[in-house]
């Protein structure tokens, strides 16, 4: 592995300091906030580990224009399909992960996990 | 095309269309219909299993009109067949069992999105398990995620919310590797259904290309399944999870969501990758280690606890544990094991719940341990229940734990380097679970006033003041002597099941 | 005709499991204890129970080796029942003694109360021992062992005081941790030998164990620390002097005359039919077993002279006594293992009747310790001359049944190939006999020549109910008499131990 090859493949390797940066946020911050922040940046980086998967320099979305054309004017896509499955699924995560943060806020009026932790200690559920 | 064959495709989306459903209706008419929908997909499993265990192979069905490596499949074998028929058995004697909870601790408005949550988790547990896709697996992972935490956080309280969005976090890191991994083994197989996958795997093992990357993707799957399924040092979440949620909630999370990823983590190794190849990496190693550190911590944790449900919860801990060292002894022995344990910790850990329950009930709705003395006194049934569950998790003759700590040790003496960890392991954490789950049951038994504890006026309930639960904690019980006493016929279900996968 | 063997079993397993449900349904109620009536009505259906049970389980013992699968719990491990040599000896001391004991607690239960939860438990634990006898497997074997603390803890916490229930809860513990060392030692077994089928002389696949002896062995030493709990071997002994004295007389006897045994009757299955007596000869397992069983031979009958509760005195003596059982099977010698099958027998009559003469003591004037026993022969003399006539046999004065057995032991020690424990056994055996001597007769002596001091003067004659006077009569008569006419089971039990070595 040498340098060369992390450039050429440039994109792939972007994808991949996304999701390290999404998934250390997600895991690490304390602010509930910046972790869904994180939780999107990890998702959307896998979007484009995927996307660049499905893409092929120089060929078209396989959107059929102007009459069918050969298999070799399309990129492949599965893997934009699946992009937007992914895409569902992390919106619905996130708009959960959004109300839970909202109603933790409601009672203990902290965003601090930590913070919330101890509370609940303190009242002695 | 016999029309059996159809079956596991209507089941899941029977499961699934009655949750938009139940979302109209209310609460007590949701309920029926949720009942009503387990049944009816055990029943049909059931079928299944009866079809395939007939036609002695798996067969393969087609979504849609695209064939193979186009278009979505359902697979079905013995194993699958019999992880259905088990699972709906379980969830419907959960739900009996927490019936009279519910109606308590729920908010009635709520009560019928409860149920929405119950339908959805059981369509994704049936895809889990009958998917050929992997793709689909992963998008029903995140559905049986998002369910699992709606039953987590329906009862409304600070520890739950909190728990719930402990659980999301931590399941959200897992399935972000999931997906991760998914994606590798997509990038280099360029399939998405896992017969093909198999294929190309073996292609690239045989040429040797792109070790790395296969072993990467395998561990980033493993990794993330392990955390959703919460390997031990990813539980944090657990036992409040478990132990503040209403419940039905409890005994669902505990026996079934965590099972279902187990399955699915199971069906990777068998039917994506090869488990020869899973086994060549040293993948299983690591989940050997934690599974044995799980076993062994998860005991000390239980040990200390002192609130009955979250001693619970800790157990399970140490039970996912048992299950993971049996996947990481990498041999089929092992595995089958892991999956009989599977069976045999549902049936227990819901049971177990069910009685604690039933216990609390006669001491004033409190999980404290002193509170409890002498409560096996006051509620009989679900004192027996207890110790029914006690002794099978102690791995008690005539029980279900037995036969699986029996079967983890045939696997692990066949096993040459890990045979001394393993039979280690398993006595010592034989032992701490002896320690926790005896000290209860002596607990419970304790008459009150030889303690010298101040004397409480807790109610004394009877077996039939509440049906519904004394069903299920005797349903429980007959399924864990059946399982513990005709495990023969179970064990080479499973056997030929797996053997389907390959 | 071989499912016969499943009627003893299960008989007096239904049976108990009805007086039980009885029992609960009762209390469910809130109804009145057992009238007179009821209670006679109890006495004799347990009884008749048992005696059936007991015959039947004699009959289909005596009438020939039978085997019979019951089903399978795994591909290759069935739930087998097969009656041999053993097996028959081991049925035989149970059911007479479980008679015996039966008559006995109809009176003596009238004190403790909930005789129905006592005898429903009581025939159950009969019918775990048979079918714990009759295990023609090492699983099977385990499973009963393990129901079988199961179903007997229940008689020692039979009166419900914090001090039952603390005792039944480390009886518990200590039999689930030695079981499960057992069950440690069986899976590895379970790889090394060819079958876990009982076959006299071992099953141990040699091809399997060689480079792994190191590691079988420590599974064996497992396996008899492991069984060795049952019957009060160190360093797990602990808690039977607990655990005996607290439960009613008739439960202690039966548990100090015949659990204990199944430990015993474990590790025999394990040495003998499992794993092979030559296979242990002469490695560091059999020296380790024999310090151990010497030590525990020791250590009990100190304990048991320094013991003022007259029953934990007794259950300190088991201790000791069970434990020359151990160290006979330990010496692997023919005669050796005569003897300790001897002793087996012996010491269940005897330690029977001592039991049962305590607990005579204990429900005529409720005297527990030993100082309080003093001038107890002018008030029950025939209980005292039975309680003397099987203090001698258990110290082994010729010609009662314990000197036989002790000679047997103490013969097979010095011919076999033990090393420096040819000589040091023998003397050990020796000095805990004259120490059995020292906290067994001090009860006659004082109880017959109270000593001066005492201010009462007269004696009040209290003698026991003629149902609890016979059964122990009966008890104490077979303690001698086994040893007058001993021949017939000296020539079975050498007949046994050179099939097996």
């Amino acid at each position: 592995m040498n340098l060369a090859n992390l450039l050429n493949n440039y994109e792939e390797a972007v994808a991949m300091i996304l999701f390290g940066i999404g998934f250390s946020n997600l895991l690490l911050q304390k602010n509930l906030i910046k972790k869904i922040i994180g939780l999107n940046i990890m998702d959307t980086a896998m979007y484009l580990f995927l996307a660049l998967k499905g893409y092929v320099e120089g060929r078209k979305a396989p959107i059929v224009v102007d009459g069918v054309q050969s298999v070799k004017a399309y990129i492949n896509p599965i893997p934009s399909g699946l992009v937007l499955t992914g895409i569902v699924v992390s919106v619905s995560v996130s708009a959960l992960m959004l109300s839970l943060t909202i109603r933790l806020y409601r009672r203990y009026h902290t965003l601090d996990l930590d913070e919330i932790t101890t509370q609940l200690k303190k009242e002695g559920l | 095309m016999a029309f059996v064959q159809n079956l596991p495709f209507i089941s899941i989306i029977l499961s699934l269309f009655s949750g938009p459903l139940s979302s109209i209706l209310d609460g007590k008419k949701a309920k029926w219909l949720n009942l009503a929908v387990i049944t009816a997909v055990g029943a049909m499993s059931a079928a299944v299993l009866v079809f395939v265990i007939g036609s002695g192979e798996p067969y393969v069905y087609m979504m849609g009109h695209f064939p193979a490596p186009w278009g979505n499949e359902i697979r079905v074998g013995t194993l699958e067949a019999s992880m259905a028929v088990f699972f709906c058995l379980i969830m419907f004697l959960c739900m009996v069992g927490g019936s009279r909870e519910r109606a308590i601790e729920l908010e009635a408005s709520k009560e019928n999105l409860y149920y929405v949550m119950v339908d959805l988790l059981l369509c994704s547990l049936l895809a889990l398990i009958y998917t050929n896709d992997l793709f689909t697996a992963y998008v029903f992972v995140e559905i049986n995620t998002i369910s699992a935490c709606g039953l987590i956080m329906i009862r409304q309280n600070g520890r739950t919310i909190e728990a719930a969005t402990r659980y999301m976090i931590m399941s959200l890191v897992g399935s972000g590797l999931f997906l991760l991994g998914i994606c590798f083994l997509y990038d280099l197989t360029g399939h998405l259904l896992m017969s093909n996958i198999q294929e190309q795997v073996k292609l690239l093992h045989e040429t040797g290309e792109y070790h790395i990357p296969l072993l990467v993707s395998v561990s980033l799957m493993s990794v993330g399944l392990a955390i959703k399924s919460a390997l031990y040092p990813f539980h944090a979440w657990l036992p409040d999870a478990y132990g503040y949620s209403t419940l039905s909630s409890a005994a669902i999370l505990s026996s079934l969501v965590s099972k279902g990823y187990i399955f699915l983590l199971v069906k990777i190794f068998y039917r994506v990758i090869g488990f020869d190849i899973v086994r060549d990496s040293k993948v299983i190693n690591v989940l050997f280690v934690f599974g044995i550190v799980g076993m062994i911590l998860g005991s000390v944790d239980a040990i200390r606890e002192s609130n009955i449900r979250r001693m619970i919860a800790y157990s399970s801990v140490a039970q996912i544990g048992y299950i993971y060292m049996g996947l990481g002894l990498g041999t089929t022995a092992g595995v089958i094991a892991s999956i009989y344990h599977i069976v045999s910790h549902a049936a227990t850990k819901s049971l177990l719940f069910v009685a604690a329950s039933g216990l609390t009930d006669a001491s004033g709705d409190s999980t404290d341990f002193f509170d409890l003395t002498g409560a096996g006194f006051r509620n009989k049934l679900a004192g027996a229940a207890f110790t029914v569950g006690s002794l099978s998790m102690v791995g008690f003759p005539m029980f279900a734990g037995f036969i699986s700590k029996i079967l983890f040790a045939q696997a692990g003496v066949e096993s040459d380097h890990k045979m001394f960890l393993t039979l280690v392991a398993l006595a010592i954490s034989t032992i701490l679970n002896a320690v926790y789950f005896m000290k209860t049951v002596i607990r419970i038994y304790t008459p009150i006033h030889r303690t010298g504890l101040p004397k409480k006026n807790f109610e004394v309930v009877r077996a039939g003041q509440q049906p519904a639960k004394s069903f299920a904690m005797v349903c429980f019980i007959i399924l864990n002597l059946v399982l513990g006493l005709s495990s023969e016929p179970i064990i080479r279900l499973f056997e030929n099941g797996l053997k389907m996968f390959a | 005709m071989s499912g016969l063997i499943l009627l003893p079993i299960f008989l007096p397993m239904i049976a108990g499991i009805g007086m039980l449900v009885s029992s609960a349904s009762a209390k469910w109620k809130k109804a009145p204890d057992l009238s007179a009536e009821g209670l006679r009505k109890l006495h004799i259906l347990a009884i008749t129970v048992l005696a059936v049970s007991a015959v039947l389980a004699l009959w289909t013992a005596w009438s020939g080796d039978v085997s019979f699968t019951l089903f399978y719990l795994m591909k290759d491990i069935p739930i087998f029942f097969h009656i041999d040599d053993v097996g028959r000896v081991f049925v035989t001391v149970i059911s007479i003694i479980w008679v015996v004991i039966c008559i006995y607690s109809f009176v003596y239960m009238k004190h403790e109360g909930e005789e129905r939860r006592f005898f429903g438990f009581y025939l159950v634990v009969y019918g775990v021992l048979v079918a714990l006898v009759f295990s023609g497997n090492l699983v099977t074997m385990y499973l009963f062992y393990e129901m079988m603390t199961l179903t007997s803890m229940p008689l020692v916490l039979h009166n419900g005081s914090r001090e039952a229930i603390m005792a039944a809860l480390k009886y518990l513990f200590y039999s689930m941790c030695g079981a499960y060392l057992g069950l440690f030692g069986i899976f590895f077994l379970y790889k090394y030998c060819s079958s876990l089928t009982f076959t006299p002389g071992g099953t141990l696949d040699m091809a399997l164990v060689s480079g792994n002896q190191g590691i079988v062995l420590a599974a064996v030493f497992a396996m008899l620390i492991g069984f060795g709990v049952k019957a009060g071997m160190l360093p797990l002994h602990a808690w039977l002097p607990t655990a005996h004295p607290v439960a009613p007389s008739p439960a202690s006897a039966a548990l100090s005359g015949i659990i204990v045994k199944s430990g015993v009757l474990a590790v025999i299955r394990t040495v003998y039919y499992i794993v092979g007596p030559d296979f242990i000869r002469g490695t560091w397992v059999q020296t380790a077993w024999m310090v151990l069983t010497l030590l525990t031979v020791f250590m009990g009958s100190m304990l048991a002279f320094r013991e003022p509760v007259f029953k934990k005195r007794l259950a300190y003596s088991t201790v000791s006594q069970v434990s020359y059982i151990l160290f006979g099977l330990s010496a692997l010698s023919p005669a050796a293992m005569t003897g300790a099958l001897l002793h087996v027998v012996f010491h269940a009559f005897i330690k029977c009747t001592l039991f049962l003469t305590a607990g005579i003591f204990i429900f005529q004037c409720g005297k527990t310790r030993v100082e309080e026993l003093n001038g107890i022969g002018k008030e029950m003399p025939k209980t005292l001359w039975c309680y003397t006539f099987a203090s001698l046999a258990l110290i082994g004065i010729p010609p009662t049944s314990g000197f036989i057995s002790k000679w047997y032991l103490a013969q097979g020690a010095l011919e076999a190939n033990i090393g420096v424990f040819r000589w040091i056994g023998p003397v050990v055996l020796l000095i805990s006999a004259l120490l059995t001597a020292g906290y067994l007769l001090p009860v006659t002596m004082n109880g017959f020549f109270p000593a001066k001091g005492t201010e009462q003067t007269e004696w009040k004659k209290q003698e026991p109910p003629y149902l609890m006077l016979l059964p122990l009569v009966f008890l104490a008569a077979m303690a001698v008499l086994l040893g007058v006419f001993p021949n017939p089971l000296i020539r079975y039990f050498s007949q046994i131990a050179s099939t097996v070595l």
